[in-house]
C-alpha cells in the first residue's frame, strides 16, 4: 500500500471517540494529529471533513466541547467523551468487528475448499 | 432519538448563526496556528508552515460551508429566504397580492366553511359523548316503510330484551317554561328515559347525572334535572352551588343535580338543548295522564342505542327487527306490520340534519368547483408575472442556480399566496359557519341550531391540506415553466420581452378555457336548482297559506291541564274573531306542511273489510270548526264541524274525511253517515274535505281525516293557533298578544310566524340548494370573467407591437378588434363545451341525491324533473359567451386604438 488512503465514510467518527477515549480531551488538530499517527500515517485526513464530523458527534450528544489552553498555551477548543459517547464507541466497535470479521471470511485464501 | 436530537440543535443553530459562525472561526484560527507552530518547529519558515498548514485544512472557505450546511438545516434555511423574498415580491406587487390572496381567500374560505358544516352535521354530529362511533338511531318503521318514532311502552320491551345493544335510551325534544308566572324563559329541553347519559357516555361538568336508581320507569318519583354548560353560564353565572337548589320547570320544582360537559349538547345533531328531565315527570310537567306513558299507541319518544364492542349494525339491526317482529304480533292491536331498525346518526330524520345532509354534500361540490376556478385564476397571474419575471430567473440560473432550487422559490411563493389566503379565509369561517342558522325553515329549529364554529383541529387541518392543494395546483405549471426556460435564446433575445412562447400561451388558454367550463357547470347548476326550485313552489298546496298568521302555543309550560287549555283556545279564538282586520280564526294540533312528525290513528271503518295485513292506521288532525273555512279547504259533501260539536264532549263524536280517503275506504258507497273507529269510541263521517297537501308538496295525497279539537284534543298534543287577516299576518301580532295578555298575562312565550313562511320548511332544502348555488354560481361566474378579462389584456399589451405592424400596413380597427374578440370567444367555446360535458355528466349525478323533507324518512329529489333542460344549458352558455365578449372587448378596444408608430417604437 504505497498511497495514503482516504478515510471510508462513517469510520471516522468511529475514531475520533476511539481516539478520544485512550487519549482523553483532545483538540481538533490534535484529535487530526494522533489519527493520523496512530493508522501509521498511512491514513490522510483532509483536516477541513474533521470538523463536520465532530459537530455532527456534538449534536448527536456523544461528545461536548469547551474552550482551554493548549500544551503551547494557545486557546484551542477541547472534546472530551460523554457517557452516550462512551456507550456508541462500545457499540460501534463491536458492529464494526462483526463487519471485519465477516469480510475477513470472504477474502481469506480459499484453502478449506 | 439521536437524530431527532440532533435536528432541534440544528433548528435552534438556525437562529444562532452569528455567534457561531465567529466560534468556528476562532476554532479554525486555532486549529492552524497550531499547526503553524508544529511546522515552525519542524524547521519551516512561518510564512510556509501557515500556508501548509492551510492547504492540509483544504480552504478554509469550503469547509466553513461544510460545517454551516452541518450546522443548521439548509434547506429550512432556504425556506425562509424564499418565503422573505416571497413577502418582499408580495408587498411589492400589492395589486397582484391582492387579487390573488382575496379570491384564495373565498375559495378556501367557502370551502372551509362547508367542511365545517359537514364536519359539525355529518362526521362529528354528537359532541361531549363517549365513542360516537357506537350510537345509533333507534326508529320505528311503519308497513308503509316510513321512519316514525317509537312508545315508551316499546322502548321498554327494547331496553329489557336486546342483547347486542349496551343501552337504549330516548328523548323528546321540548319546550318548557323556566321561571315564575310572568316572567318566565322557554328554554328547549329534552324528555328523556333515565338511562340517557349513562347510554351516551356524558361526563358531569359539576354535581352529577342520573343514577342508576333514577333508571326506573316510576312516573313522578324523580323531581329532578339535569342542565347544559351554556345556560349555567348564561343564567347562573358559572356558579357551583346551583347543585341541589330548585328552580321552576313549567310551575313545578325540580332539583338540579347537575352540569353537564360543555361540549354535550343533547341527542340531535347542531341543535342545542339546555335542560334534560326525566320523561317520567311528563305527567307533573305536561299533565299528560299516566295511562298515555303506557300507551303503546302514543309514538313520541327519539331513540338512541348504543352498539356493543364489536357488534356491526347490521347485526343488531337484525336482532331488532326480529324482536319487533316479534312485538308487532303480540301487540297486534296496535302495532300490526310495525317493525323497527337502527341507522347511523347523520341518517336520523329528526332534526336539522334531515334537511342539511343532501344540500351540504352539493354546496361541498360547488365549493370545490369554485376553489378549482379560484387556482386557475392563481396559476394565470402567476404566469403571466413569470412571464415578466423570465429575465431574473435566467440570470440566476445562469449564475449556476439550479432548476429544481427554482421551481421550489416560485412553489413556495404560491404557498404563501394560499397561506395568507387560508388564514383570511379561517379568520371569516366562524362568521360564515353561523349563516347555518340562516339555511334552517324559521321556527323553533332555527332559534335550536347552535354549532361548534370554532375552527377545531380538524377543520384546520382540512383548511392546511386545501391550502397546500391550492398551491400544488396554482403553483406547479408556473413551477414547470421555469423548468423548461431555455437559458442561451432568453439571455440572446436581450432586452425584448413580449413574444413570450407559444407554448406559454397555450397553457394560459388552457387555464381560462377551464375556467369558463367550471363557470358554466356552477351556472348550470344554479339554473337546475332554481327551476326544480320553482317547479316544486308551483304546486298547488290545495289550501290558502297566504295572509295567515301561525302562532304555537306552549301551554303545558304554564301548567295548564287539559280542559284550561281548550278554554284558553275558546276564548282566544272569541277575542280575536273581533278584533279588526280578522275575517277567520281556527286552531288545530298539526300543522299542514310543517316540518314535524304528523300523526295517525288506526281506524275501523263500517262496511270495509281490510286485506290481511292492511295497515288502518290512517293521519290525521284535530281541529276547531273554523279551521277548513279558514284554510280555504272547501268541503265537497256534507258539512263541516260547527259550534255544537265543538262544544259538547257527551254530544255524538264527529268526523271529516278527505276525497282520497274516500276513493281507498268508500269505493261507490255514500261516505256520509258512516260509522267509523278510533280512539276507543264510534265517530259518524258527517262531511268530505277536498283533498290538500298535508306532509309536503311532492306527496301524492294521502287518505286524511279531521276531528274536532274539543272532542279528541288530548294533553301531549300541540297547539297551533291561526288568524287569516285582511292585510299582512303580521299586522296582526300585536293584537294577538295583547288579547293573549288579556286572557292571561302569564302566557309570555309563543312562536308566531306567517303560515306562508312556515310551510316553507318542506321546500327548504331546495331553496337552500337553489340559492346556494346562486351565489356560488355569481361569484364563480365573476372569477371566470376577471381570468378571462386578464388573459385576453395581457395578450393585448404582449401583441402590441405587432398589432401596431398590422395597423401600420393597412388593417382596420374594426379588424382588430375582430381579430382579439373572436380570439377571445375561440377560447371560450371551448371551455362551454367542455363545461357543458362536464355538467351533464355531474347534473346525472346530482339528480340522484335527495333530501328528507318530513320528519318521517320519506325523501324527495332535490333536483326534481328536468335534470336535461336544454333551455338551461343555452341560457348559462349565452350568459357566460356575453360576459366573455365583455372581458375581451375592454382589450379590444384598446388594441384598436393603438397609434401604429407609438407601437412600434415600443421597446
Amino acid at each position: 500500500m504505497g498511497e495514503k488512503t482516504d478515510v471510508w465514510q462513517g469510520t471516522l467518527a468511529l475514531m475520533v471517540l476511539r481516539t478520544l477515549e485512550t487519549l482523553g480531551p483532545l483538540h481538533g488538530y490534535g484529535l487530526a494529529r494522533r489519527i493520523e499517527q496512530t493508522s501509521g500515517d498511512l491514513l490522510q485526513l483532509n483536516y477541513g471533513t474533521l470538523y463536520p464530523a465532530l459537530l455532527k458527534l456534538e449534536q448527536e450528544g456523544f461528545i461536548r466541547s469547551r474552550w482551554g489552553a493548549s500544551e503551547n498555551n494557545r486557546r484551542a477548543k477541547f472534546y472530551e467523551l460523554t457517557k452516550a459517547g462512551h456507550r456508541q464507541l462500545q457499540k460501534a466497535a463491536a458492529e464494526w468487528e462483526q463487519t471485519t470479521e465477516i469480510l475477513a471470511r470472504f477474502l481469506a485464501p480459499a484453502h478449506e475448499a | 432519538m439521536r437524530q431527532l436530537r440532533a435536528f432541534a440543535i440544528r433548528l435552534r443553530g438556525l437562529f444562532r448563526s452569528r455567534r457561531c459562525d465567529a466560534d468556528f472561526a476562532a476554532e479554525l484560527e486555532s486549529h492552524v496556528a497550531l499547526h503553524t507552530d508544529d511546522g515552525i518547529r519542524a524547521g519551516l519558515s512561518p510564512q510556509e508552515a501557515r500556508r501548509q498548514a492551510l492547504i492540509r485544512l483544504g480552504g478554509a472557505e469550503q469547509t466553513r460551508q461544510v460545517y454551516r450546511e452541518r450546522r443548521t438545516l439548509p434547506w429550512l434555511e432556504d425556506l425562509f429566504n424564499d418565503l422573505r423574498y416571497g413577502l418582499r415580491i408580495m408587498v411589492r406587487n400589492p395589486s397582484f397580492t391582492a387579487v390573488a390572496v382575496l379570491t384564495l381567500a373565498i375559495g378556501i374560505g367557502a370551502t372551509t366553511t362547508a367542511f365545517t358544516w359537514i364536519n359539525g352535521v355529518l362526521l362529528h354530529p354528537l359532541g361531549g359523548v363517549a365513542d360516537p362511533s357506537r350510537l345509533v338511531v333507534l326508529e320505528s318503521v311503519t308497513p308503509n316503510g316510513e321512519w316514525v318514532p317509537n312508545s315508551y311502552p316499546d322502548f321498554i320491551d327494547f331496553r329489557d330484551r336486546l342483547k347486542l345493544l349496551d343501552g337504549i335510551a330516548v328523548t323528546r325534544p321540548s319546550a318548557l317554561s323556566v321561571g315564575r308566572e310572568d316572567h318566565a324563559d322557554r328554554v328547549w329541553g329534552e324528555l328523556v328515559s333515565g338511562n340517557f347519559f349513562d347510554v351516551l357516555g356524558v361526563k358531569p361538568e359539576v354535581g352529577r347525572l342520573f343514577l342508576p336508581a333514577e333508571f326506573a320507569d316510576a312516573p313522578g318519583k324523580f323531581p329532578i334535572l339535569v342542565i347544559s354548560d351554556r345556560y349555567w353560564r348564561s343564567h347562573f353565572a358559572a356558579d357551583p352551588s346551583i347543585v341541589g337548589k330548585t328552580i321552576p320547570i313549567n310551575q313545578h320544582e325540580l332539583t338540579v343535580v347537575g352540569v353537564a360537559a360543555p361540549s354535550f349538547h343533547g341527542s340531535l345533531p347542531v341543535t342545542a338543548f339546555d335542560l334534560w328531565i326525566p320523561y317520567m315527570e311528563q305527567p307533573a310537567l305536561n299533565s299528560v295522564q299516566e295511562w298515555m306513558l303506557r300507551d303503546r299507541h302514543n309514538r313520541n319518544m327519539l331513540g338512541i342505542a348504543r352498539m356493543k364492542q364489536g357488534v356491526t349494525i347490521d347485526q343488531a339491526r337484525g336482532e331488532l327487527k326480529a324482536l319487533a317482529d316479534r312485538m308487532a304480533i303480540a301487540n297486534a292491536d296496535v302495532s300490526e306490520g310495525m317493525s323497527a331498525t337502527l341507522l347511523p346518526l347523520w341518517k336520523s330524520p329528526h332534526g336539522p340534519q334531515g334537511l342539511l345532509v343532501g344540500p351540504l354534500r352539493i354546496l361541498m361540490g360547488v365549493c370545490i368547483l369554485v376553489l378549482l376556478i379560484v387556482c386557475a385564476n392563481v396559476a394565470n397571474l402567476l404566469l403571466a408575472r413569470a412571464t415578466v419575471r423570465e429575465k431574473e430567473f435566467t440570470a440566476r440560473l445562469a449564475l449556476g442556480a439550479g432548476r429544481a432550487r427554482l421551481a421550489r422559490q416560485v412553489l413556495t411563493e404560491s404557498l404563501l399566496l394560499t397561506g395568507s389566503g387560508a388564514a383570511l379565509g379561517l379568520i371569516v369561517t366562524p362568521w360564515m359557519s353561523h349563516a347555518l342558522k340562516y339555511l334552517m325553515p324559521p321556527g323553533p329549529m332555527q332559534q335550536l341550531v347552535a354549532m361548534d364554529t370554532r375552527p377545531n383541529l380538524s377543520v384546520l387541518g382540512f383548511a392546511a391540506g386545501i391550502c397546500i392543494l391550492a398551491a400544488l395546483a396554482a403553483g406547479l405549471v408556473p413551477a414547470l415553466q421555469v423548468g423548461r426556460l431555455n437559458l442561451s435564446a432568453r439571455l440572446n433575445a436581450g432586452g425584448r420581452s413580449g413574444t413570450a412562447g407559444r407554448g406559454r400561451n397555450r397553457l394560459r388558454s388552457v387555464l381560462v378555457g377551464s375556467e369558463v367550463a367550471l363557470a358554466l357547470v356552477t351556472l348550470v347548476g344554479a339554473g337546475l336548482f332554481a327551476r326544480g326550485f320553482q317547479t316544486t313552489m308551483r304546486i298547488d298546496p290545495g289550501f290558502d297559506p297566504n295572509h295567515v298568521l301561525l302562532s304555537q302555543f306552549y301551554l303545558n309550560t304554564n301548567g295548564y291541564n287539559l280542559a284550561q287549555r281548550k278554554e284558553f283556545c275558546r276564548r282566544l279564538a272569541e277575542r280575536m274573531q273581533s278584533a279588526p282586520g280578522v275575517t277567520d280564526v281556527a286552531y288545530s294540533d298539526g300543522v299542514p306542511l310543517g316540518f314535524e312528525p304528523s300523526w295517525w290513528e288506526e281506524l275501523k271503518i263500517e262496511g270495509y273489510a281490510p286485506r290481511p295485513n292492511e295497515n288502518m292506521s290512517v293521519f290525521r288532525n284535530v281541529i276547531s270548526p273554523g279551521y277548513l273555512p279558514l284554510m280555504h279547504i272547501p268541503i265537497v259533501e256534507g258539512r263541516n264541524f260547527t259550534e255544537q260539536d265543538n262544544e259538547d264532549e257527551k254530544s255524538p263524536a264527529v268526523m271529516i274525511v278527505n276525497q282520497a280517503f274516500v276513493r281507498r275506504f268508500f269505493a261507490g258507497r255514500d261516505p256520509i253517515g258512516t260509522r267509523i273507529h278510533g280512539w276507543g269510541s264510534w265517530f259518524r263521517v258527517v262531511g268530505v274535505a277536498k283533498d290538500s297537501k298535508y306532509h309536503y308538496l311532492g306527496e301524492s295525497t294521502p287518505a286524511y281525516f279531521y276531528v274536532p279539537f274539543r272532542q279528541i284534543y288530548r294533553e301531549d298534543m300541540n297547539l297551533a293557533f291561526y288568524v287569516r287577516t285582511q292585510r299582512e299576518p303580521d299586522s296582526v301580532l300585536s293584537t294577538l298578544r295583547a288579547q293573549v295578555r288579556g286572557l292571561d298575562p302569564n302566557v309570555t312565550v309563543f312562536d308566531a310566524a306567517p303560515l306562508k313562511e312556515f310551510i316553507g320548511a318542506s321546500l327548504y332544502p331546495q331553496k337552500v340548494a337553489a340559492s346556494l348555488m346562486t351565489v356560488l354560481g355569481s361569484i364563480a361566474l365573476l372569477l371566470a370573467a376577471v381570468g378571462l378579462y386578464s388573459v385576453m389584456a395581457y395578450s393585448v399589451v404582449q401583441r402590441t407591437q405587432e398589432i401596431g405592424v398590422r395597423m401600420a400596413l393597412g388593417a382596420q380597427p374594426g379588424h382588430v378588434l375582430r381579430m382579439v374578440i373572436g380570439q377571445g370567444l375561440a377560447l371560450t367555446a371551448s371551455g362551454l363545451i367542455a363545461g357543458a360535458v362536464l355538467a351533464i355528466g355531474l347534473a346525472r349525478a346530482v339528480a340522484s341525491v335527495s333530501f328528507t323533507n318530513s320528519a318521517m324518512g320519506s325523501s324527495a329529489k332535490l333536483l326534481g324533473a328536468g335534470a336535461n333542460n336544454p333551455l338551461i344549458y343555452l341560457a348559462a352558455a349565452g350568459f357566460l359567451c356575453a360576459i366573455a365578449t365583455l372581458a375581451c372587448w375592454l382589450p379590444a378596444r384598446r388594441a384598436a386604438s393603438i397609434d401604429p408608430m407609438q407601437a412600434l417604437r415600443m421597446e
